[in-house]
């Protein structure tokens, strides 16, 4: 009998011992500081903000230009790996704009150069395509950019890219049309465009109006 | 035997006169007429003198209350199961690993999102969680309406947004 007792209790005491390891090892946080080279502290706390656990938080210091993370240990691996994609120096940046004058016509006229969009467009009953012209522009995160097309010219920044979304932000794009040897303002925005996706930015008065501005816009790296 | 009127002369409670009993053996009317005076007389009449049981009818109920205390005291004795302390130990000890283990077992092979995480996902790739973001993050006007045109296609696909503003011009 004694013998049984004592190995039950000894069981027991491995078995608890274990358990509370166990437990603890899961809920151990650890703090990490990441300072940043390339980008700033703050735009970061966005990009890791979907990938911190439950248990984990984070705190800027602008001052360092860092982020202090607390987090689960596998979790801060994670973290770090985006901190990492996230810190790049600023990437070369490829615009492509096209301008298109949109109308509603009888008859459907497309130009060639066109063709990729048409079908888009004839969603909104804009059935008559004019090219105006194509400009490219390259830069890099956070210069400034500016395009001249055939009566049009567009001023922007390109912004930084957000892994997160995988896209970049075209900042301050004001576009300005030529009238006489002025340049008259039309618009300004700031557009997110998702790596490798062509946007197509229509601008009209009213729905029904006959004719719209397509801005198409595709950025890549 | 003797008369009715003799023996309701001769009468008495607790009698043991042969002659009265004798009677009372034989006469119904004189049986009821003993028995509204002293009911004990029937049983003496069928001979239940005899029946009182030795030293007495005080004495024999004494002693039936004391053998049904002494029983009812061996029952009581009987329920009430001793377990050592050694046993109950064990079998607390028993129970405790088996519910330590079952804990054990559950956290190790079933992880809840906030516990630990088999090694092999520690050294996964990091998972890119993608979120969407609108297109038109800012437009200066203010009279104007932006409407994203849902896509039907793949992720992506041509996005198409509209500006409708009233401060356009009209020959664009």
């Amino acid at each position: 009998m004694k013998r049984i007792l004592t190995l039950m209790m000894a069981l027991l005491f491995v078995s608890a011992t274990s358990f509370a390891q166990t437990q603890n090892v899961g809920k151990t946080l650890t703090a990490k500081t990441f300072v940043f080279k390339h980008k700033q502290a703050d735009k970061a706390a966005n990009v890791i903000k979907s990938i911190l656990s439950a248990e984990g938080s984070m705190s800027i210091q602008p001052t360092a230009n860092s982020l202090v993370v607390t987090d689960l240990p596998e979790n801060l691996k994670k973290i770090a790996a985006a901190i990492a994609t996230f810190d790049a120096p600023a990437q070369p940046l490829q615009l492509s704009i096209r301008l298109v004058s949109a109308s509603r016509g009888t008859e459907a006229k497309v130009d060639s150069a066109l063709r990729d969009v048409a079908s888009k467009l004839a969603l909104l009953r804009y059935n008559v395509l004019e090219h105006v012209g194509t400009a490219q522009a390259t830069g890099k995160e956070g210069e400034p950019g500016q395009v001249s097309i055939a009566g049009y010219r567009a001023d922007f920044k390109f912004g930084e890219y957000d892994p997160a979304s995988d896209s970049v932000q075209l900042a301050d794009f004001k576009l300005f049309r030529q009238e006489g040897d002025q340049l008259a303002p039309m618009l300004k925005t700031t557009l997110n465009l998702k790596l490798g996706q062509t946007v197509i930015v229509g601008a009209t008065k009213q729905p029904e109006s006959p004719r719209a501005l397509m801005i198409v816009v595709t950025a890549q790296r | 035997m003797i008369s009715c009127d003799a023996f309701r002369v001769r009468f008495e409670g607790s009698t043991e006169d042969p002659a009265v009993l004798g009677h009372l053996r034989e006469c119904d009317r004189c049986l009821d007429f003993a028995a509204q005076t002293d009911p004990d007389v029937m049983f003496r009449a069928l001979g239940g003198g005899e029946m009182i049981p030795p030293g007495g009818v005080e004495a024999f109920v004494v002693d039936v209350m004391q053998q049904v205390r002494v029983r009812s005291a061996e029952s009581t004795v009987t329920a009430r199961h001793e377990v050592s302390w050694t046993r109950r130990l064990a079998i607390a000890a028993t129970l405790a690993v088996g519910i330590t283990g079952a804990m054990v077992y559950n956290q190790l092979w079933n992880p809840g999102p906030t516990g630990s995480q088999p090694v092999a996902s520690i050294t996964a790739s990091p998972v890119r969680t993608f979120t969407t973001k609108p297109i038109v993050e800012t437009y200066e006007s203010d009279r104007a309406t932006i409407v994203e045109v849902p896509s039907e296609g793949a992720a992506d696909d041509v996005k198409i947004v509209m500006i409708f503003d009233e401060n356009l011009p009209a020959d664009l």
